[in-house]
Parts: C-alpha cells; structure tokens; sequence
C-alpha cells in the first residue's frame, strides 16, 4: 500500500485526489447538515408561521455558517460524480449510462443543496420577515432537499443497469441491487410531498429515519468500492484485475489454464 | 465532398469540427457585451438593491423601474446559459492535456450547467417580482431576496470550475501543455475572488453584504475577467494537438 503522499503523486493520483475529495466532501455535508445547521433530521412540518419564525431565529448563524460554507464548497459534489462517470465508462456498457449517470447528478445539485441553501438563508436573514413568508421558505428548503427524487431515482437505476451488465466486474453484482434499495427510498420518500405529519411526513419514520440510513450506508458503501476500483484499475480497457477479497464471488480475471 | 479536391474525408471532418469550435469560440465576444448591457440595463446593479430596504422601498423599486427590471433580465435570461458552450469548449480542449484519466474533464463537464442555472434562476425571481408590482410588498420583498441571494450566494459551480480547471492546468504534465502554468494560478485567484460572496448571508450591510464590495464588485468583476481571460488563453490553446504520451498497461 502506497502512503498517502505517494498516492497524490503516482499514476494513478486524479483517481485518488478523487477519491480523497468525495470522502472529504461527503464528511463535510454531514457536519453542515447535521451539526451546524441541524437541518437534518428535517424540522417539523407542522410548524405553524410564528413557530417557524422561532425555528429560524434558533439557528441564526447555524444556517448562515452551514449554508455558506455549502454555497462556497457545494460544487464539488462534482467530484465524486466524475469518479464514477469514469468507473462507468471502464466497464463493458455504452458510454450512455456514463454520460447519462453524470448529467441526472449534476442536475441534483440544484434542488439537492441550492433551493435548500437559498430558502433557508432568506428565512434566516430578514428575522421580522411577515411569518407566513417564513413558513413559505421553511417549506421550500425541506421539501425540495427532502423530495430530491426522479434525478436519483433514474441516476441509481441507471448506475444498478450498468452494474448489472457489466462483464468487466468493475463492481460487484450486489451493488447493483443496492443501487435498487436507494432507487425504493426515492419513491417512498413521495408522500412526503402531501402528508404533514405521521410516518410518511419529511420527518417521519420512512421519510428521515429509513431513507437516510439507507442513503447513508449507499454512500459508504460505494466510497468503499471506489476505492477498491482505484486499487485494481490498470488503466486498460478489459476486465479489471480480480479482487484480493473472496465476498463478491467473482470469476477470475482470465480463463484458467488447462481447466 | 468532391470540391474538397485531394483533402481526405477525415481531414474534411476535423476542419468541420474546428470551423464549429471556432464559431462557438467567437460568441463570447457578442455575449460578452450582452451580459455587461444587461447589467448597465438593470437599474439595481449600478447601485445595487440593499439587503437593508424596507419591503415598501423595495416594491417602489419594481414599480419605479419596472421596463428596465423586465428588458434586462429577460436578456440575461435569454443569454446567461450561453455560458456552457464556452466551458464545454474549455473542456473539450482538456483532452489534449497528458492526463490518464478523463476524470477532470468530468468534473468541468459536471459544473458546467451549474453557474448558467444560478443566472436563469435569479432572472426567473427577478422577472417575476417585476410581473405584478402591485403585489403585496411582503412578496416582492421575499421575491426580491431570493433572486438577490441566488445570484450572490450562488458561486459553487463557479468556484468548483475554476479549481478544476487550475488542477487540470498544474498536471497537464508534457513539454507544450495546452494552457500556460499562468492560466491555472489565474483561476485559483478567481476562486478566491468569487467565494467570499457565498457567505453574502452573514451580512445586511458592509463590503460582504450582497450590494458590498467583496460580494457584488470582486464578485461579478472577476467572472467577466475570468472570461476574457480565458477566451484570450483559449485562442492558442485550440491549435494544441496532444503529443503521445505513455500510457502505463
């Protein structure tokens, strides 16, 4: 194994700088999200105007700090998208899921983070805002970063079909069907569009408490495997050397001989 | 084809790509101008709308300068995106650098919508502040935030790019490298330039608010720069052919 340093320097260091900026990027939302801002888990949507305006004025700087900070740095969610444009691109399909796949993400950016960052910090801004226009703000942010759906349901399908036919094993087959339990939560998450309350509101059980610990272990799962595909590419155009692991069961790189 | 007389098929296709790249490489030029027309147009620019006016002040402002609000953000409107064909140029020519993978190239692919959509979306809440200015004050003044904000705070894709875009510059290894070493500390500093701005939020008044200097003059200052600038580096940078480099299968 190389040392961190060597890996920034050798052959392979677009791929690792890659690597080491999704990591990094996706710790850095989780802190936005979770901690500064405490947008996550989402507020409540039954919050009535003058209990938004309050929910607001608790997280003055929170939202502001958290918010700006995705408002400078949000565009390197690109980052992890052209390392797995890429990844698509080294196995055995059309070059169409790979372009496809890069497009749908890089159009969640915007109701992925900006709507959100947008509503919340005109919210956050004017605190003598008429409260009705702050409930209209807290809607918009928690609906459109909670109710991101068609662009990663259609991106996970995508990313599944490509996986799943692939010949050059640049992932393994279970990943495909764990980019079709990320694709489910996209469209469990739909009600959340019309309840206000109960378990299928943007809050509850399925709309947060399922959804984001699925998304989550999707996340780091495939960060995993990224960089298992890092390891292995040999920057050629055939089957990626066969994994030191023996859990994804995968055939050897090349026919045995004499078999 | 046959008028082309001895010149091969091929050939004929790579003068057709380059006439095309040439076009798109000229517009920024005319887009230039219309984007700087625009601003003059725009009456909350030269003096920018204060993040501190009262809802009433900001209503009177719609109603006050209503023809000019409308023509000049429906140019934006019209023109803003005409961004993305120049970036995909810059992009295109990222093939010529010696790097092994396309994965930079990606990435300026991946935010190359990005800036052109925080443009179309602030004109959309400009326009449509302006479309009733006898609305409720409370909701041109909420219209008016959101566009003020989108266009301000909106710089990740711009900042994203233009770090990208210096990376790409720094480790385009070879002994003619499509852009000068220059280029990529150009961008660095245009990222510095462009992110403060994210952080207009913070501040109702003082050089970081969105009518303050760092936020709305370096802002927007630098991204006309960073066009220029680009466009002149691009102009040599489109006879660049790469030189075969070694691969390491």
């Amino acid at each position: 194994m190389k040392s961190e340093s060597g890996r920034l320097r050798g052959a392979k260091r677009e791929l690792w700088l890659a690597w080491y900026v999704t990591v990094v990027f996706y710790g850095m939302y989780s802190v936005v999200f979770f901690g500064l801002s405490r947008t996550q888990p989402p507020g409540r949507p039954w919050l009535d105007p003058d209990q938004t305006v309050a929910w607001f004025a608790d997280r003055h700087w929170g939202l502001l700090i958290g918010f700006g900070v995705i408002f400078v740095l949000g565009g390197f969610s690109a980052v992890a998208l052209a390392l797995i444009t890429h990844s698509i691109r080294r196995m055995s399909v059309s070059p169409v899921f790979a372009y496809s796949y890069l497009i749908l993400y890089a159009i969640a950016a915007i109701p992925g983070f900006m709507y959100i960052c947008v509503a919340m910090t005109a919210g956050v801004m004017r605190p003598n805002r008429a409260p009705i226009a702050a409930q209209w703000l807290y809607d918009l942010g928690f609906l459109s970063f909670v109710g991101t759906m068609g662009v990663f349901l259609i991106g996970s399908l995508i990313w599944m079909i490509a996986v799943l036919i692939d010949d050059n094993r640049v992932f393994p087959k279970w990943f495909g069907y764990l980019n079709l339990v990320n694709a489910l939560t996209e469209v469990v998450i739909a009600p959340s569009w019309i309840f206000q309350r109960g378990v299928l509101a943007y809050n509850g059980a399925i709309g947060f408490w399922v959804n984001v610990p699925v998304f989550g272990l999707y996340t780091g799962v495939f960060i995993y495997l990224l960089r298992d595909f890092i390891q292995r590419e040999d920057f050629g155009t055939g089957p990626l050397p066969a994994p030191a692991d023996v859990w994804r069961r995968a055939r050897p790189a090349v026919e045995a001989v004499g078999a | 084809m046959g008028r082309l007389g001895a010149r091969s098929a091929a050939a004929a296709d790579v003068s057709t790509s380059r006439v095309g790249e040439r076009i798109i490489y000229w517009t920024w030029v005319p887009l230039l101008v219309i984007w700087i027309a625009s601003f003059l147009l725009f009456p909350g620019f030269i003096h920018p709308v204060s993040p501190r006016a009262s809802a009433e002040e900001v209503a009177a402002f719609y109603r006050q300068d209503l023809s000019r609000v409308r023509y000049s953000m429906i140019l934006f409107n019209w023109f803003g995106v005409a961004l993305i064909p120049l970036v995909l140029l810059i992009a295109e020519r990222m093939r010529a650098m010696a790097h092994r993978t396309p994965v930079l190239r990606y990435c300026v692919i991946g935010v190359a919508g990005g800036a052109p959509i925080v443009f179309l979306t602030s004109t959309v809440f400009w326009l449509l502040a302006a479309f009733r200015p006898d609305r409720s004050p409370d909701l041109t003044l909420l219209t008016n935030d959101l566009a003020w904000i989108t266009f301000t705070c909106g710089v990740p894709f711009l900042v994203a790019l233009f770090l990208f875009l210096a990376l790409a510059i720094a480790w385009d290894d070879q002994v003619e490298p499509v852009f000068p070493r220059w280029v990529g500390r150009f961008n660095v500093a245009m990222a510095l330039a462009v992110a403060p701005a994210g952080f207009a939020g913070l501040a109702r008044s003082g050089m970081f608010a969105w009518d303050g200097v760092v936020s709305f003059w370096v802002k927007n200052i630098a991204f006309g720069l960073w066009v220029v600038v680009m466009a002149i580096a691009l102009r040599p940078a489109m006879r660049h052919e790469r030189h075969p480099i070694e691969t390491t299968t």
